[in-house]
């Protein structure tokens, strides 16, 4: 397994300070968490399409379309009303959290992420990819699938998705190049 | 004085009585009785416990059954960490033999990975083993094995097979005389307070001028609570395989016995027993 050769967590820090400065230039909503261990945080509130999604995520659409149609409804009003507004296939309003933390034992950054539905619902993995799919046309599919596993957050103890470190460096290697480079 | 390969068995043959107990929510057709097993300490729950399911599944509808999960006294028990830590963190301190609850739905999503089947252990085991040697010999080891050395180092943990396992495992365990021990050592430290699940950094077993790390030495620099200064009550005990060796333990000799299979040394700082 190849590793960016001498990233310690010093320059890791330093390039997640670059990262922000570009976040706050583009607006794009990193930020820095702070603790013993501190990593970059950022979370995201997006609808998808489910078009490709399981069954599960789309009843979960269909429900929290349903009852945010409820809640807006008189009280009076009889239920068979609620629902009727939704759209065949709503959108699944989705909560997304992306963290980067640093490997010591890789000497690499780590990524974690998870999502879930406005009701506090985990995605599955499935679920996610249905949706990340589409965007990621280069990459082998089956490459892809076996780097990214769920796993415990190192800092939370909660369950995450992690892209597994080996293939940080496939990732990432471009973006910390061209951060060194202006840093010259 | 025992031998040092005498300490590889006793940490490969530890034993922990366990009796699971169907959760009280959980609909059945007849009443459950308890199921006794013995678990080996070093294993995963997910990869020893399917007599469990077996045996609660006989008295459930099949509506009703959806991915198994165990838990201790509230607190959902994470089948990735080895089933000793999870006794020692949670349950040392009651008398055996220890008492799980097992659910067959509403699934801790936020709190346990799921499990759906061995590859997932497995997989999560060998990423273990990747990682302790990606600290202790910068991966060269586990990259110069072969496939069915790595197969080798599984089934050794999945069939109880000692020697089986130590057959290859023993090459992830050797050093150069030179380095006198390995680059650094794999290490966790869990604690039962606070968010952080363990505490894992880089720590050698040498120091720069060559004196070998005591446990007392990681612990003074990763967890100095756990240190107790003399004239002070002692209120932390720290326990690796259900004992608490002695502070002046050189670490990559504990490294070298104590560690579990995946090649970690797993320490949990617990609070020492009120009774």
């Amino acid at each position: 397994m190849k590793m960016i050769s001498g990233l310690d967590e010093d320059s890791f820090v330093a390039c997640c300070r670059l990262v922000l400065q570009k976040s706050e230039e583009l607006r794009d909503g990193w930020r820095w968490e702070q603790g013993s261990e501190g990593y970059l945080r950022k979370t995201v509130l997006h609808s998808v399409s489910i078009q490709e999604a399981e069954n599960s995520e789309r009843e979960i659409a269909h429900k929290e379309c349903q009852s945010s149609e409820a809640v807006l409804l008189d009280d009076e009003d009889d239920d068979n009303v609620a629902g009727a507004n939704c759209p065949a296939d709503p959108p699944l309003w989705v909560h997304s959290e992306f963290h980067v933390l640093f490997s010591s034992s890789y000497r690499t950054p780590v990524m974690f992420f998870r999502s879930n539905t406005l009701e506090g619902r985990a995605l599955s993995l499935d679920a996610m990819w249905s949706f990340i799919k589409p965007k990621l046309k280069s990459s082998s599919e089956e490459d892809l699938l076996s780097t990214v596993t769920q796993q415990e957050h190192p800092l939370l103890g909660q369950t995450f998705f992690m892209l597994h470190p080996c293939k940080t460096n496939t990732f990432m290697r471009p973006v910390l190049q061209a951060a060194q480079r202006e840093n010259r | 004085m025992a031998d040092d390969k005498d300490v590889l068995r006793d940490v490969w043959y530890g034993r922990i009585p366990a009796c699971f107990t169907l959760h009280q929510d959980q609909v059945t057709e007849r009443e459950a009785e308890p199921y006794y097993l013995l678990l080996p300490r070093v294993s995963y729950l997910t990869l020893v416990t399917d007599k469990v399911k077996k045996h609660f599944l006989k008295v459930m509808r099949a509506e009703d059954v959806e991915e198994m999960w165990l838990e201790y006294e509230g607190t959902p028990l994470k089948w990735h960490y080895p089933i000793g830590v999870l006794f020692d963190l949670h349950a040392s301190s009651s008398i055996l033999p220890w008492n799980i609850t097992v659910h067959f739905k509403d699934f801790p999503e936020r709190d346990l990975l799921h499990c759906s089947s061995n590859s997932v252990i497995e997989a999560h085991f060998m990423s273990g083993i990747k990682e302790a040697d990606a600290l202790k010999h910068k991966s060269q080891v586990v990259n110069d094995m072969q496939k069915k050395d790595h197969k080798q180092l599984w089934m050794g943990l999945q069939n109880d097979k000692f020697d089986q396992f130590w057959a290859m495992n023993r090459k992830l365990m050797e050093y150069s005389t030179e380095d006198g021990g390995f680059r650094y050592i794999p290490f966790r430290i869990y604690q039962t307070t606070g968010e952080r699940p363990f505490i894992q950094k880089l720590f050698r077993p040498l120091s720069a001028d060559g004196a070998v790390h005591t446990l007392g030495d990681l612990l003074r620099e990763m967890y100095p609570a756990a240190v107790t200064h003399e004239g002070a009550e002692k209120r932390l005990q720290v326990v690796i395989h259900g004992i608490e060796p002695l502070l002046e333990t050189p670490l990559q000799w504990l490294s070298e016995h104590l560690s579990h299979p995946d090649n970690f040394l797993h320490i949990c700082i617990i609070p020492v027993p009120s009774d």
